[in-house]
Parts: C-alpha cells; structure tokens; sequence
C-alpha cells in the first residue's frame, strides 16, 4: 500500500494562488470556502526583512484528533495514509473541525457535510497528481508516496531536514516543509 | 498515437498502486475523453485572462466548463495555469457579462441603454462612422485596442483608411523597453515571452519586475526553478516585493534613481575588469566612448544618489561580473515609469551586452529560427491621406502606436479633428494616465463603440456597446509561439458563445458588411480562415485541434555557438553601446543621469503594481479571484503611518499634488516598503454599478495619476511621477 | 510579524466559530439535568422518611430531568448541519469519540430517568396515568425507587462530567483542553442542579438543606473556576493567552470581561443571600422574603451556570493551538 504524503519546498513558492483557485474548481469548493490556503509571513523591520511562504492544508495525520472525535466515523484514515470523509455519514456536528489544530476543514455551506483537502483522492486514483500539485507554478508542492524510496517526495525527505506543523499537537502530520527561507548564498 | 482506454485504466492501476505517480500523458482531447470513456469533452485553447498565451485544455462536461488545466505541450503553460487562468469559468459565467447589443439612451456616463439586435447596432454604428468619415475624413476614427480582439477591428480601421491604431501595451507598458533594446541590439528582449533564461541563470537582478505578483506563468516557473537551482537573486525595488522575499539581496532603491545604480554597476565591471572582452570586442561597438562617459559614476555617488549601502552596490556588480555571462539584468516588461524610460533601457541592454548575456546561457536567449509566411487574403488598405496622430513627435514611437497622441489631439481637434473612437480589450479610463483627458477627449466625440465582454467604467461612457463572448467561446487564431522553439498554437471555442454575444471577429466582419467594405472581410467562418493558414504553414489542423499546440522542430537556437552566431539587426550590426540613431535624433547616445523630481516633505511618490491574482481591472468581478483579492490598499510604511498616526486597516483617502482624491481606500500599514513611496496594486476602484462585485471595491490608481512624464524618445507615459498624502477618513 | 493568508474559511478564521448559543445550551441543560438527577435523587433517598412523597420536587424533578434534557438534546440537533443523517449516530460506536458516547450515553441515560420519574410518581397522579402498562411500571417501580436514585445519581454526575468532557478532549482548543474544565462542568451542573431544587421546593427546610449543599458547590466552583485559570495561566503560551479575552477591556473581547465580572458578582452574592437565609431564624414556615431571597439566590445561580458554558463555549473558540504563525 503507498502512503500518501506532501512535501512543500517553501523557497519554490511564490505566493501565486494557482493552487488555491485549482482546488476549488477541481473539487467544486463553493464560494469563498477553501480547502487550501497560502500564507506569507514577513518578519523584521525595514529594511532588514525576511520572508517566508508556506501552503497550508490538511496534513492527513498519522493520528487524526479529527477522526477520534467523529460520532459517525465519517471522517477515517484511509488504507493509503489519507485522511478522507464519508460524506454519506456526516451529521454535520463540527466535532472534526474543532478537533483539528490547523484549521484545516470546513463545512460545505451548500451541502452541510464537513469538508477539506482530500489529498485529490479521485485523482489520484486515476493515477494524477491532485490538482494544485498539477499546476502548482512554483513547483513547491510535490506529492507522492513515501513507502517508494526511489519517488521524489521521498528523495526530498531523505536529502533535506524538513519540520512539520505544529509538531507538538502530536498529529503525526503527513505534510512536510523543507526549504523554509530562501537560500542566502552570499 | 493511439492511446486505449485499457491502457489507461493499466496506466492508472500502476500509478495508483505509488510507484509511478506522474500526470497523465497528454496525448491530444480525443484520447483523453476516450481513455476517461466519454466523461467528459477536453478542449484545448488558448488562455486571455491575460496576455501570456497560455494553452489551456477545457474540460466539459453536459456542455459546462468544469475545470481548466494547463497543456503540457504548450511551452508557454507547460501544463500549468496560474490563478486567473484557472478561474477562467468565472469569466464565462459571470452574471454581470455584457449580453447583448446596447445603445445609450441616455447622456453619457448615465448608464442608461437600450437593447439593440445585432442588425440595429451594426447599422447606427455604420451610418455614424460613414457620416464621420465624410465629414472628417477616415483618419478621424481611432481605434484603441489591446490583446486578442484588437486584430479583427485594426481591419476595420485599415479598411476604412485610419492609421490611428493604438495599444496601451506600448505607451503605457512596455514600449520604451522594447524600443531600447532595438536601439541595442536590433530587436527587442521579448517573442512571446521575454527571453530570459532564468532557470540557468547564476545571478538574476530584478529592476522593479515583481515577479510572483507579476504574474507570467512560465516565466514564474522559470523564477522558482532558479531559486531551487541556487541562482543569486538581485531585487532592485523600493517594496520588499514577493521578489524581494525570494533574494539574496534586497536593494530598496529610491525610486526613479535606478539609471545611477546601473550606470555605476556599468563603471565597476569595466573598472574591476569584469566584462567579457572577447565578446564586447567581437559583437559590440562604442565601449570605449562607455568606458569613459561612465567614469564619472562611482560607486560613492551612486550611494548617495539611490540611497543605498554602497557595499552592496559593490557586492552586487562583483557577484554579476563573476558570473557573467551566466546572469542577466532582467529587461522587465512594465516600463513607462518616470519618462526617462528608454534610456534606462538602454543601460540595462548596455550593461547585459558588457557581461556577454545576449545569446549565453542563463542570460537572454535567441529568438527561434524561421519566420512564418503570412496569409495575405485581403486587398490591399487604402493609403490615408493624412500623418497618423499616432507616432506624435517622437521618433522613436512604435508601430503599436501612443494612446495619449490620439487624446490630446482629439481633445484639440489638431492637426485634425478625432471624432470616432473604437475601443476593444481596454479600459482605457484606467488604463492611460489622467482620466480627465480621457473623460474630456471622449466629450469631443461624435461616436465611443465598445466591444468588450464586461460593462466596465470605460464600457458604460459608450454609445453603442457589443458584447463579445469570452475567449471560452470563440475561434480566435493560429498563434505562432515563439519559446526557445517555434510553434503554433490555436484558440477554439470550448462552449458556444452564451447569450446573444459573439467572437470579434465576427463582429469585425459584420461591421465591414455594414460599411460595404466585404472585401475585408473573412471569407467563411474564422475557422476556415484559420485551417487556411494552417495549410500554408503546413499544419495538420486537425491534429492542431486535438493537441493545441504543434512544435516547429528545428527551430530552436537559443544559445550562441559556432555554427549559431548572433544577428544584429542594428545599422552597424554589432550591439550599440554607443547610439548613433539616438546620436542622429539628438539624444544621448549613451544614457546620461539626470536627477528626476522627488517629492516634498510630507508627501509621497504613489507606486503601483500587481497581485497575482488578477489582470488589471479585467479580472476584478471574477468569483473565483474576487474571493481572494477583493479591494487593494494603500501600503505606507509602518515609521511613517505611526507619524501620521494610522493604523492598519484604516479607512483613508489618497490625495495627490492636483488635489484629486481616491475613493477611501484601507491602509496597509508595513515595513515592506520605503518611508518615501506608497503603494497600490492596479485595477481596483470600478464605479460601473453593473459589475456588482467589483463595485467601489477599494481605489483606482490610475484616478491620482493625473499627471506624467513623456519619454522624449519613445512618446510612452511615465506614471511613477505623483506625489500623493494620506488623509485618515474621517 | 506580517501575515498574509489566502484561502480562509469563516468558520476557522480569524478564529474558530463553529459553535454557538445553541451548544451553549446544550450544554447547560445538559449540566442542569445532571444536577437535578443527582440532587433529586439525595432528596428521594435522604430526605424519603422526613418528608412527604408529595412534595413537588420530588416527583416534578425527575419528570422534568427527561423533558430538559430532551429539549437540551433538541438544542443541539438545532446545531447539526446535516440533520437528514442523524441516524448515523446511532449506527456508529466511536469509543474514542466523545460525542459518539454522548450519544450512546443517552440512550443508557434515558431509561433510568424514565423509570425514576415513573417510581417517583405519587398516587393522585398515578391514577391519571392512562396505558395501563405505564401504570403498572409505575408501581412496580415505586418500591425500587432508592435504587433508581441510585443509579441516576451516578448518571447524574456522568452526564454533568460529559458535557465538559465533550470540551475538553479538543487539543486544538487550549481553553478547552484542561483536565480542570470537566471537574467545573460538574460542579456548576450539580449547582444549577440544586438550585432548581431549591425553586421547586416548598418546604423551607427543604430549601435549607439545599441551600447548604449549594453554598459548598458554589465555593467549590469559584475555586474551581480560579484553578482553571491558574492551570491555564501556568501552562504553554496558547493556553495562557487562552484566557486573555476574560482580562482584556477591549470592545472585541469585552463580553468575555463582562462575564467574569458577573460571575464575580452573581455567585459571591448567591452564597451571601444562602448565608444570610441559613443563619436567619426559621421557623417550619418560610416567610414570602425568606422564599424570595433563596430563590433569588438560586436564580443568580443558575443564570451564573448559563454565564459560565456561554463563555467557555465562546471564548474556547478564540483560542488555537500554537497560533496561526507558529510552528
Ligand atoms: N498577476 C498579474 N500579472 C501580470 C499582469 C497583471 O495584470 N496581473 N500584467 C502583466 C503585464 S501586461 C505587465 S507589463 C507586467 C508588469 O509587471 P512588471 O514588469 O513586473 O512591472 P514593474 O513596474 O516592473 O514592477 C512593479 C514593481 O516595481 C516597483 N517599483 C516602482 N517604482 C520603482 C522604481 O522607481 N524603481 C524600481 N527598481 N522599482 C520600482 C514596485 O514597487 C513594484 O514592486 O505584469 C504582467 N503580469
Ligand atoms: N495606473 C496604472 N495604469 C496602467 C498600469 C498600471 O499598472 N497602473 N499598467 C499598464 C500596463 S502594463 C498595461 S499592459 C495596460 C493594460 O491595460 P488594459 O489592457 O486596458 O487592461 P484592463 O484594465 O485589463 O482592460 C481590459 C479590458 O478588456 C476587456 N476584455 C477582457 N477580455 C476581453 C475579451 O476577450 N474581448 C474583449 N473585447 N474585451 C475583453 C475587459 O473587460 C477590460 O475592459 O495598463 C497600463 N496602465
Ligand atoms: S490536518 Fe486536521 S483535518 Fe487533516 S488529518 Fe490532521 S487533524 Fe484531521
Ligand atoms: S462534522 Fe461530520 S465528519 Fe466532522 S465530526 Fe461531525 S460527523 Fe464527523
Ligand atoms: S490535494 Fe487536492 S484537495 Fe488537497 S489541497 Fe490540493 S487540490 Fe485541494
Ligand atoms: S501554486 Fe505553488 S507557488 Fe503558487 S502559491 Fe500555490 S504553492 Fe505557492
Ligand atoms: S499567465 Fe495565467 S492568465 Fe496569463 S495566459 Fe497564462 S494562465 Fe492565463
Ligand atoms: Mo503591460
């Protein structure tokens, strides 16, 4: 079984929002909900700044404080590592999205079911990168499955230290950021 | 290639057991479709939401368009699309979409239209445009265009015998860029895209470009692939821009200076010995006439003059000149800035030629080979009679001609009266400097058409308005895209057009029917034009259709070798550092710095720019990009918005030297930018009640732009030359 | 730090806010009829062989207990935003999820409280009773009604603990996460609880006694208000700013604020009035403003109940783990 995981190359990103336009439209999103979302943190003080970008969106956590919580089990970790919702189960109950430290669902406001990044798990299945993989212009994102030693997600992991979010929420996150400033190669 | 259905459930079971996790081959629509069984219809086009040329594959399904995805054969998508392209449904299904034909009804700017049929609209427009032709005489109808629309109504305007064609993309863009480079090295920086070869690149330095809020799909790539590949980048701007964030260096340059810190760049490469002798020697001429008028600009006075560390100066010059030729000044694109502009072209085309950047590898790379015969299936236009208002008195003024020569001389009536404008793809009210000379030139006009597929402001100032249908919905061209490799690429309607609008070309050729020029027209439909071309280019249309885009092999040369060596078309077929056009005209033949205007106490130079996630005022109604950008703000910065104590957030007015005032527009207050400049993005402020999202969404930039500075050479407008003050609102 | 997201969700940011007056309730009620089960019961099996069987709250109490916590439980199918798929709760078993037990809770709740409140019926009411089988319930339940108080004493404090239970399994939620918030749940629960004892009562003696044991509650929940505070104050800097909107007199957070100062002022004030009532001379009969006063008292109470899940319920939600900027 592969074990779905993201990494995301922050010094590649350049804060362009394809990705966050390509989700939504991909996976019918309705208007001003987000299953993604890019953040832009500057620190310092003029003229002294640096910048960091960094995609955000469900890490698909080894241990799902938004799965535990599910009075329906509609929310369950999936055999290939991915966090997913049966959405023919969910109540609605919002449990989830207040379990989740990184605010990572929602609730589809024209359907009432939670919601949030399924790691494109229909295309994925058809053997394509999810969408904001696909077009993401910068190339921050890469997607893949950890168990292959030779995938490219885990070449990165292997020649990069990387951190997760919020580590110390103990989820075991499953998305990883290497590269978080640029590189100052003076 | 025939591509099975089984062979793709084989192809997907693989993937998606993890070994193999690639995108999809894409091996043309119908294999597509075939391989999903008939799910969905896959089309792909050509993206205009803005104007990179993307190539898009539509899909659809039950005759919607679901979802937009980049073509992985088209070079200059790569498979991706950026923000705006993805969002292009929110374009084709906007409900605020111009629907059908309209005729004011009421006095101009009130808003109040009435329905037309196609037929009614092409005869008032045509009975109009006979009148004003023989009263005035056929060069009293301009046309102002830009992008794709443009091409079917420049017909028009031939046809009819105007030279007064204009596009905003040279005056108000990147005219004197362009001109600059000619001047240099014989051609522009730029094919379809600008020919930068960022991804090879050791040393990236950034003039202004904002790269990442600019937002040129590949061209991002290419930035972000540098970045991953350990090139040095070099922001030069007075913003800590997204660029800025991704440099090793940060150089936030007083702005309008930036001719001083090129010029002493050019004395310490020469001076320390940096620049590629054998290069310079063998394909430039004029170094030594450089060498000694750059003398006088040391690093000490370029210091003091851009108010930058010195150090850095230094440093930055060094890391180039160690690199070279593997590096480049970046040409920038956006380049009416303050009206010197075609001499901080120059500087920076001077100063890529003494690194050796031209034609090398991670510098500027060579357009590809091979030139496309054109379909000639129209006679021959009618000479007009009179000098086109178009050039001014500019000498160097492009063939895509000055928007601002055909308003002044239609608000004078001189040399000859301006009494027609067609305007198509622009919104010129926002578009070009003063709005008040556009608002009193459009006074003077006896007709203002529009064809335009939004009711903008510009939009609602005409009498007669026809809808076109989004780029979604129409055959539009063969484009010849010319990347490292030469190509051809198409735009064919995904959907048929919605309402009662129609492609331009369309309107283009019902409008000739109507003013009995037929001859001009298109013979058939647009396609049968474009399968015409085809075969003289000797493309399968067909198979042109299925994959949108089909490369040239062979064309590509985009590195200097033996067997490839550079062409400059320039008088002296070498790289003119020294000008003698420039020399013959009067100007100088190598840039000279002469100080520009900075603001006084207390008041402050507005700048403007991009988000990445909208065009200009094109894309402000769009759902899908209005959520994630729906006003701009004013950026001050933070020690200067404590002194006039704002906060962040704050309603506040922009008010500028002529005491025009912007809509209230928030602060944002940061350290990202110099104490001495504010800064917005562009496209917001729309007044036109119909585009119901954007409606009085944040502040217009164009509106404090009431006054500029022309380039003395290429007639572009300089629009970095206002001083504004914030005003808290009450 | 200057931040710039793209891609928000309302409901998550700038904080979450998925939860309103209508959980609040939910879990107030839910508190309240823990309290009245529990203290019902004390009355039944302490205070059976002192009073008489028709005494209201006796009975009135433990039919009341099932419509409360009905209405409790209709507060919060109100907040569901699928309703259609409620049945899901009852075809799931998430031993790990505390809204799967409360939901299973209930259905082990809801039998217990029925059987009590049938046992508890006096006569002259249980000659009304029109199916006979309820009837006979009924008196088949009366001599096992110590028992049944038993038990919903039991489930009383079970249901009272669950409702802060319910909060503060969300690690995500600093407020929230504290081992101490259950403890306060239950103790404000069993407070409301006796002070509705306290109102139904008639019989000032009765009211006395109650009044006694809800002066140690209400000590026992101001301390354990304090230790929530001080247990947050103490730990990592989320849970510490956690508790910041109580302390800030901004205009965002001031009904946060507003609330400590009521709570600072209704339950002092209650235990007052109860001290002023305890160590007043009584007689068997309550004067009309010695009623007043205990019930008044009890009132402060139970709105102080109210007061408290509404904060908590509010201001959890303005606490995040971590922080949006931090790692
Ligand atoms: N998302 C998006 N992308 C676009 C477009 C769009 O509308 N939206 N439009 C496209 C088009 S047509 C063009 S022409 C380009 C324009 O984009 P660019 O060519 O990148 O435009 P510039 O004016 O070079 O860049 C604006 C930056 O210049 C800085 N600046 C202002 N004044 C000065 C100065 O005096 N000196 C220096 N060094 N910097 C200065 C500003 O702070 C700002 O960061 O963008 C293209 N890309
Ligand atoms: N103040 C200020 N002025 C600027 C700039 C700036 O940054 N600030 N930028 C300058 C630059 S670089 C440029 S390139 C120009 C750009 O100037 P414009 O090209 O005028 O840009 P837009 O504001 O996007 O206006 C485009 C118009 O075309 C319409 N349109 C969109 N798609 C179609 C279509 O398919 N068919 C038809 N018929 N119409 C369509 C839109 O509705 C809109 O009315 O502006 C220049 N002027
Ligand atoms: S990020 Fe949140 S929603 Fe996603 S698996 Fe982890 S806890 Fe669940
Ligand atoms: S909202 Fe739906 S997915 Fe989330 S916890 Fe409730 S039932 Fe489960
Ligand atoms: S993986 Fe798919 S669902 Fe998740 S953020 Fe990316 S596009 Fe959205
Ligand atoms: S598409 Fe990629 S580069 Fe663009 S904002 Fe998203 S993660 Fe960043
Ligand atoms: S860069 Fe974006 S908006 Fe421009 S053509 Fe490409 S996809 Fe379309
Ligand atoms: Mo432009």
């Amino acid at each position: 079984m592969p074990k779905y995981v993201m990494v995301i190359d922050q010094s590649r990103c350049i804060g362009c929002m394809a990705c966050v336009v390509a989700c939504k439209r991909e996976n019918n999103v309705p208007p001003e909900q987000f299953r993604t979302r890019v953040l832009e943190l500057v620190d310092g003080k003029f003229p002294r700044l640096r910048s960091e970008m960094r995609a955000e969106l469900c890490n698909h956590c080894d241990h799902a404080p938004c799965v535990t919580v599910c009075p329906t089990e509609a929310s369950y970790k999936a055999a290939d590592g991915t966090v997913q919702i049966d959405r023919s189960r969910c109540v609605g109950c919002k449990a989830c999205i207040a379990a989740c430290p990184y605010d990572a669902r929602y609730i589809n406001e024209e359907e009432g079911y939670a919601d949030k990044c399924s790691f494109c798990r229909d295309r994925v299945r058809e053997g394509r990168k999810p969408a904001c993989v696909a077009t993401c212009i910068g190339g921050s994102r890469i997607f893949g499955d950890r168990e292959d030693p030779d995938s490219e997600v885990s070449r990165l992991l292997r020649r990069n230290s990387y951190r997760v979010l919020k580590a110390a929420a103990g989820t075991e996150p499953n998305v990883y950021y290497i590269n978080q400033y640029p590189q100052k190669l003076s | 290639m025939s591509f099975s259905r089984r062979n793709f459930l084989k192809y997907a079971a693989l993937s998606a057991s993890g070994s193999l996790l690639a995108e999809t081959p894409f091996f043309g629509a119908r294999a597509r479709a075939m391989a999903e069984g008939g799910k969905a219809r896959y089309v792909p086009t050509t993206c205009e939401m803005c104007f990179w040329k993307c190539g898009v594959i539509a899909k659809v399904v039950d005759g919607k368009v679901v979802k937009l995805e980049g073509n992985p054969l088209h070079p200059q998508s790569r498979g991706k699309l950026c923000a705006r392209g993805q969002a292009g449904m929110g374009l084709l299904y906007d409900k605020d979409r111009l629907k059908v034909p309209m005729i004011r009804s009421g006095a101009r700017g009130e808003n109040r239209y009435k329905q037309a049929s196609w037929d009614a609209a092409f005869d008032y427009v045509a009975e109009k445009l006979t009148a004003i032709k023989e009263k005035y005489g056929p060069e009293s109808i301009a046309l102002f265009a830009h992008g794709s629309p443009g091409t079917y109504f420049a017909n028009v305007a031939r046809a009819i015998g105007s030279p007064n064609i204009s596009y905003p993309s040279f005056s108000q863009c990147l005219g004197a860029r362009n001109v600059a480079w000619e001047l240099t090295y014989g051609e522009g920086p730029q094919s379809t895209c600008e020919r930068t070869d960022m991804a090879n690149s050791r040393v990236i330095v950034l003039f202004g470009t904002h790269l990442g809020e600019n937002m040129h799909n590949t061209q991002n790539q290419e930035f972000a692939a540098a970045i991953s590949n350990g090139a040095r980048i070099i922001a030069v701007d007075p913003r800590f821009s997204t660029a800025a964030g991704k440099a090793s260096m940060w150089l936030p340059i007083k702005p309008g200076t930036d001719l001083a810190l090129l010029l002493s760049w050019t004395n310490i490469i020469i001076k320390e010995g940096w620049y590629d002798r054998e290069y310079v020697a063998r394909y430039t001429n004029g170094f030594k006439e450089l060498s000694e008028a750059v003398k006088q600009y040391t690093p000490e006075w370029a210091a003091r003059e851009t108010e930058l560390p010195m150090h850095d100066i230094v440093e930055a010059a060094r890391a180039l000149g160690k690199n070279a030729p593997n590096v480049m000044v970046h040409p920038g694109r956006h380049f009416s800035w303050h009206g010197n502009d075609t001499q901080r072209g120059r500087a920076m085309a001077i100063l890529n030629a003494i690194l050796g950047t031209w034609g090398r590898r991670g510098g500027i790379w060579l357009a590809p080979k091979g030139k496309l015969a054109r379909l000639e299936d129209r006679p021959a236009y009618p000479e007009p009679k009179r000098d086109a208002v178009v050039y001014g008195d500019y000498p160097f003024a492009g063939g895509e001609g000055l928007t601002n020569t055909v308003r002044e001389a239609t608000i004078s009536g001189k040399p000859y009266p301006i009494k027609a404008w067609l305007v198509t793809g622009t919104n010129l009210l926002k578009t070009m400097p003063d709005e008040r000379r556009t608002r009193k030139a459009i006074d003077q006009l006896d007709l203002l058409v529009s064809v335009d597929v939004m009711p903008t402001d510009m939009v609602m100032l005409a009498d007669v308005i026809l809808p076109e249908c989004s780029y979604l919905e129409r055959h539009d061209g063969l484009y010849n895209i010319t990347t490292k490799e030469s190509g051809i690429a198409l735009r064919q309607p995904a959907v048929e057009p919605l309402y009662q609008s129609k492609p331009a070309w369309w309107i283009g050729n019902r409008l000739c029917r109507s003013l009995k020029l037929d001859a001009y027209g298109v013979k058939g439909t647009w396609e049968d034009r474009m399968r015409r071309q085809a075969s003289l280019w000797g493309i399968d249309y067909n198979e042109l259709a299925d994959k949108g885009y089909i490369s040239i092999p062979g064309s590509a040369a985009p590195y200097i070798t033996p067997t490839n060596p550079p062409v400059f078309k320039t008088d002296s077929k070498k790289i003119e550092l020294y000008s003698s056009e420039l020399d013959d005209e009067d100007f100088d033949p190598i840039p000279r710095y002469k100080a520009i205007e900075q603001p006084p106490a207390g008041q402050y130079r507005l700048l403007y720019g991009r988000t990445p996630v909208h065009t200009f005022t094109r894309t402000v109604n769009n759902q899908w990009l209005w959520e994630l950008y729906k006003e701009n703000q004013v950026w001050v910065n933070a020690r200067e918005a404590a002194r006039l104590q704002i906060s962040n957030g704050d309603l506040v007015r922009v008010v500028n030297q002529d005491g025009v005032e912007s809509d209230p527009v928030r602060a944002r207050v940061t350290e990202r930018i110099r104490p001495d400049c504010v800064y917005m993005v562009h496209g917001f402020g729309q007044h036109s009640p119909a585009m119901t999202r954007a409606y009085n969404r944040g502040a217009d930039d164009q509106h404090l732009i009431t006054r500029y500075t022309v380039d003395p050479i290429t007639g572009v407008t300089g629009m970095r030359v206002n001083f504004v003050k914030i005003v808290r609102e009450a | 730090m200057e931040l710039t997201i793209t891609g928000t969700n309302a409901i998550t940011y700038p904080y979450l806010h998925i939860w309103d007056w209508r959980v609040a309730i939910y879990l107030f009620l839910g508190g309240l009829v823990g309290g009245i089960m529990s203290m019902s019961s004390i009355a039944n099996i302490q205070l059976s062989k002192t009073i008489s069987d028709d005494q209201p709250f006796c009975w009135r109490v433990p039919i009341l207990a099932p419509v409360l916590l009905s209405l409790g439980m209709g507060f919060l199918f109100l907040d569901l935003d699928l309703k259609k798929h409620m049945f899901w709760f009852y075809l799931s078993l998430n031993p790990a999820s505390p809204m799967s037990w409360g939901a299973w809770i209930l259905v082990l709740i809801y039998p217990p409280l029925l059987l009590y409140a049938l046992g508890a019926l006096p006569d002259h009411i249980k000659e009304k009773i029109k199916p006979g089988f309820l009837k006979n319930l009924a008196d088949q339940m009366r001599p096992r009604l110590p028992a049944l108080a038993r038990i919903n004493f039991v489930f009383g404090i079970l249901l009272a603990l669950y409702t802060g239970i319910l909060l503060s399994t969300f690690v995500a939620r600093p407020l929230w996460n504290s081992a101490i918030l259950p403890v306060l749940f239950l103790v404000s629960g069993m407070s409301t609880g006796t002070a509705l004892m306290i109102i139904m009562a008639r019989r000032s003696d009765v009211k006395l006694f109650f009044t006694k044991i809800d002066i140690w509650l209400i000590f026992t929940e101001i301390l354990v208000l304090l230790l929530l505070f001080y247990g947050q104050y103490v730990s990592d800097a989320a849970h510490r700013a956690s508790i910041m909107p109580f302390f800030n007199v901004s205009h965002r957070f001031f009904p946060y604020f507003m609330s400590i100062v009521v709570l600072g002022i209704f339950l002092p004030l209650a235990i007052v009035l109860k001290f002023l009532e305890m160590t007043g001379d009584h007689s068997a009969e309550i004067t009309p403003g010695g009623k007043f006063l205990m019930n008044a008292s009890a009132v402060l109470v139970l709105m102080g109940g109210l007061v408290v899940r509404f904060a908590l319920v509010y201001a959890g939600q303005l606490s995040s783990f971590a922080g949006l900027m931090t790692n």
